[in-house]
């Protein structure tokens, strides 16, 4: 009787507002999970380039195979391969984003390429040899295979004298393991093979009849060994993305509630008056892992039951499979994370040791993908593995019953092991009893006297660790996250581009991390010549300024939106003073690169192009021109606004100046061209930066000079802006070929040069000057 | 109604915490165990409410070992220590409920009688307030009433006045006090010389894991041939304590 009722009182604690279980997050367990989603995050996108079917997206494949091609056929080709030619170069630039735009973002796959399908020919005297043809489809990446009877121009020339009424053939073979290909097929017999009709009918006179010559037949080829077109695409889906997809939800939710259950009471040390009650200790483990379970699974069935709605997958039993495999598999996991939890004494050692067997889990989810296509029967038995494919096969529509029961039954099992090992571990006073919780040992340090003992050191030495890595970490996170928000349509609708499939396929070949930031960078060489992720991007950096504004506003405990951007170093009451802040910051920073780039052009190290905007480019010069003022604002937010007096708050000005400078040219240390000399500019121009906020009060000022240096960098000299080129510039600076990199700054552009630190040092000097003389007023 | 026969206890193989410990409390007595820290109070006090189990001897609550029947002395004893705390998002109301709940307190009486527990230690304004706003006072009296949530026979306290101020201090010992009139088993532990002076009837001395003297207030002040409770603690400390 007490046993039921302690078992649903625990389960109800899981679910109640203010439960037992609102412990709040340690920032080691934040690190912990930060390290987990990037961990899931590379190794996600390690797979997706693996597996990702390229070869079906791929619009490489516009080419047609033409078995037996006749004499006008080929003429007609010729004829009307001026036009195509024509529509290759016009679609051929995917730089000319007005004239090309529609088809970057629809992706509709083109019958012929734009203009740039090759016609393979080929003999073969069987008409119905669907194998040849295939093959030959694959091998020169075509979609469609036209074949023509040997004598297609004689039955013609029969037909025009009048010798026979039958209509020659012309029959058509077409893969259809993508439904693209077979609107490619309609359109290419709807534009090509109709002109060609016109055609034949108008070279052999026979236009005045009323009915085609010719007739077109169509023939499906599948592809061997798997199901048809998007169907194919979406099963690999189905047993691959959504059952990882459900097993990373469960595992970390179950990691995150199940190690605080048992650890997190005992951290609290509200664990042993659980113990001390009269419900049995099974009573306990089953009320914890009841309530793990039901908590984590809500989420994991919703997933499912999404995607099962997604994929087409309505069947009440299909259903009912799914959530058995979900439900047992969750009771595994939520039994591991309870042994981890009653073992551990702390919610951040407990989620520590769950790492490897997390890791572990996932290991095994990856080796399930990889031997989706062989595996054997066998392993639908096992743990893990059977709930893995188990999940695939019922989003495919083929549950296979024996195999759930059987797996079901084996994960039961080994989880009552489980549970029956943590009663026993429950009757330990080891893992019971913590008679020196570190509250008690602060308690005692103090106790024997005032002096910090080597314990407190430590934790405040590892607060502060704590606090700097967070401060620098924030940022990161912050512009990662919606960089790639801005970045994800336009990724998307260039994956769908010829010229990028190429590249996409070529990522497989990334391995080490030198290839990634590389590829990053081309990546954004290309995007920054794209006004729609600079537009984009431009959104980007005014959400990021929001969120700083909303994150100070949390951090600092300030109340309304006025004051919060007024803390960030945004003071808004005085306007005029606003205007005459950013427009002499606008000039100054014109000025500062105007310096930097006449060093360089007095010393020889380049010459400029002469007049360089081009009209058909003034789109992507407006939308890049609008980009910087958010992003200069947003920087300067990020490291002065905020970082800088974050740090001066917990430490001293000087403290925060220097950190915020090296965080600042850290972050930029992923930019491509990034070498010493660079960073300790960035370092340098951080650091001016900072003692002109200090200087003037606010950060107006530098954000204008951020924007106007970056702007005029870029889009006026069209120089590198630390390692990203711009897409159009008034001047194109040439480096001439005696030119130093330690004096040009090379691939990082002129702020990896010497010439930025001459500017930079002497403007330090100026400023620093005034700021003393500012300083010794306020004290006089 | 608690009996301890010989109680040793052992962390490591070298050293031994306790050294074969027997004593017993009756019913409406109040039993105080004195000594400094390190000498074992705590661990005595773990054992006796079944958290620990003792390496030799015999602990019995009501005649029950805990090895047979841990749930039926869970349900006499009511144990208060430092070392239980309290979940500090929920609320006094919330962590009430929770515990009746597993203290199997049948839900028609559980309103009132978290109601007058509440009322009696001053703690309704703020049972709906979360445990980490609260004073240390105040969590400590919402610990007693949760502890005593069951009504049990056997009360172990450790440490019950550790950190409270006088009046609160005051309040607890005149709830002690009228437990034991009620008949209750009372054990408590202190190094609160006041304390143990007022309250207990029968006091032990724990010094390195025995005890070295036992009896009455004026007992012990007789035996040791001094003025005060204290001097004669003093007394016994030194003449019991090694080096």
């Amino acid at each position: 009787m007490s046993a039921k009722r302690g078992i649903k009182t625990i389960i109800g604690s899981f679910f109640q507002k203010r439960g037992q279980l609102g412990a709040k997050a340690t920032a080691a367990s934040f690190l912990v999970s930060v390290v987990f989603v990037i961990i899931l995050f590379a190794a996600v996108v390690s797979w997706m380039i693996w597996w990702f079917p390229y070869h079906l997206f791929s619009d490489e494949v516009y080419n047609v195979v033409v078995v037996n091609a006749p004499e006008s056929f080929i003429k007609y080709n010729e004829q009307t391969q001026v036009y195509r030619d024509r529509e290759a170069k016009e679609y051929g630039n995917p730089n000319d984003f007005f004239r090309n735009y529609k088809n970057i973002l629809s992706f509709e796959y083109n019958f012929d390429g734009y203009g740039r399908t090759k016609y393979i020919y080929k003999e073969n005297d069987a008409l119905y040899d669907f194998v040849s043809f295939g093959k030959w489809m694959r091998e020169n990446d075509a979609y469609l295979t036209i074949v023509f009877p040997n004598d297609f121009d004689d039955q013609l020339l029969k037909r025009q004298n009048g010798l026979t009424d039958e209509k020659p053939q012309i029959l058509t073979y077409y893969r259809t393991n993508s439904l693209e290909y077979s609107d490619m097929k309609n359109e290419y017999i709807d534009v090509h093979l109709s002109g060609y009709q016109s055609f034949i009918r108008a070279g052999f006179g026979l236009a005045i009849t009323s009915f085609s010559d010719s007739e077109i037949v169509e023939k499906p080829i599948p592809t061997v060994g798997s199901a048809n077109g998007i169907r194919a695409v979406v099963e690999s889906l189905c047993r691959s993305f959504l059952p990882i997809l459900i097993f990373i939800i469960l595992l970390y939710s179950s990691m995150s509630i199940g190690t605080n259950v048992i650890a997190g009471q005992k951290e609290r040390g509200t664990f042993t008056g659980i113990l001390l009650t009269p419900v049995p200790r099974y009573g306990i483990v089953i009320g914890y892992l009841c309530g793990v379970v039901f908590k984590t699974i809500i989420p994991a069935f919703f997933i499912a039951t999404i995607a099962s709605l997604a994929v087409g997958q309505f069947s009440f039993t299909g259903f009912l499979a799914l959530f058995t495999y979900i439900f047992v598999l969750e009771i595994f996991i939520a039994s591991i994370t309870i042994l981890i939890s009653v073992i551990n004494d702390t919610v951040i050692s407990a989620q520590t040791a769950f790492l490897p067997i997390f890791l572990t889990l996932v290991a095994v989810c990856v080796t399930c993908i990889q031997s989706i296509n062989e595996r054997e029967d066998f392993y639908m038995y096992l743990p893990v593995h059977g709930q893995f494919f188990g999940i695939g096969d019922v989003f495919v529509g083929k549950t296979d019953y024996l195999g759930l029961l059987i797996s079901s039954l084996i994960t039961l099992l080994l989880s009552a092991l489980i549970i029956f090992v943590i009663e026993r571990l429950l009757h330990s006073e080891r893992y019971t009893v913590s008679i020196d919780s570190v509250d008690a040992k602060e308690v005692k340090s103090r106790l024997e006297g005032g002096k910090p003992t080597a314990w407190e050191s430590i934790n405040k030495g590892y607060d502060n660790f704590n606090f700097i890595f967070n401060e620098s970490f924030y940022p990161l996170v912050v512009l990662s996250v919606f960089q790639t928000l801005a970045m994800l349509p336009v990724v998307v609708s260039y994956m769908r581009k010829a010229e990028y499939s190429a590249f996409i396929q070529d990522l497989v070949n990334v391995s080490t991390l030198k290839d990634i930031f590389d590829k990053t960078f081309e990546v954004f060489g290309i995007f920054f010549k794209d006004p729609l992720f600079l537009a984009l991007m431009t959104v980007g950096y005014i959400l990021i300024i929001i969120t700083y504004f909303i994150h100070s506003g949390r951090v600092w405990k300030i109340k309304g939106m006025k004051n919060k951007i007024t803390a960030c170093g945004y003071p808004l009451s005085d306007k005029k003073h606003i205007i005459l802040h950013y427009i002499l910051g606008f000039i100054f920073g014109f000025l500062m690169m105007t310096c930097t780039v006449s060093i360089m052009f007095f010393t020889g190290q380049l010459t400029f192009s002469g007049f360089s905007l081009k009209l058909s480019g003034i789109g992507v010069f407006l939308f890049n021109l609008l980009m910087w003022f958010p992003q200069g604002a947003s920087e300067e937010l990020m490291f002065r606004g905020y970082m800088l007096k974050s740090f001066e708050k917990r430490f001293k000005p000087a403290v925060g100046i220097v950190a915020s400078s090296i965080i600042f040219s850290a972050l930029h240390s992923l930019n491509k061209g990034y070498t010493p000399l660079a960073s300790v500019n960035l370092v340098l121009i951080a650091v001016l930066f900072a003692l002109i906020y200090y200087l003037t009060g606010d950060i107006w000022m530098t954000s204008a000079m951020h924007t106007a240096w970056n702007l005029s960098q870029g889009n006026i000299f069209g120089l590198l802006v630390s390692g990203n080129s711009s897409a159009n510039s008034v001047v194109t600076a040439i480096y001439s070929d005696n030119s130093s990199s330690l004096i040009t700054g090379g691939s990082f552009g002129p702020e990896g040069g010497l010439a930025t630190t001459a500017v930079t040092v002497v403007c330090m000097v100026i400023v620093t000057v005034l700021l003393v003389r500012k300083m010794r007023k306020k004290n006089l | 109604m608690i009996q301890l026969i010989d109680v040793h206890k052992s962390y490591t193989k070298e050293h031994e915490t306790i050294k074969g410990v027997s004593f017993e409390v009756h019913e409406g007595q109040i039993f105080g165990l004195l000594g400094p820290n390190g000498a074992g109070k705590t661990t005595l006090m773990q054992m006796i409410a079944t958290l620990m189990k003792p390496t030799s001897g015999q602990i019995l609550i009501d005649g029950l070992s805990a090895d047979k029947a841990l749930l039926e002395i869970h349900r006499k004893i009511g144990f208060l220590t430092n070392e239980i705390k309290l979940d500090p998002l929920s609320t006094p109301n919330a962590l009430y409920d929770f515990f009746a709940n597993l203290y199997d307190i049948p839900k028609d009486e559980l309103k009132d009688r978290r109601d007058e527990s509440f009322a009696r230690f001053g703690i309704s304004p703020f049972a709906e307030k979360r445990i980490n706003e609260l004073s240390t006072g105040m969590k400590q009296k919402i610990s007693i009433a949760i502890s005593l949530i069951h009504n049990p026979p056997v009360i172990i306290f450790d440490e019950p006045t550790n950190g409270l101020d006088i009046l609160t201090s005051k309040q607890v010992t005149d709830y002690l006090k009228e437990l034991r009139d009620k008949g209750h088993a009372i054990i408590l532990s202190t190094h609160i010389f006041s304390v143990a002076e007022e309250l207990c009837d029968d006091i032990a001395v724990l010094i390195d894991g025995s005890i070295v003297a036992q009896g009455s207030v004026d007992m012990l002040i007789e035996q040791a041939q001094v003025n005060t409770f204290e001097e004669a603690f003093f007394k016994i400390y030194v003449e019991n304590h090694k080096e």
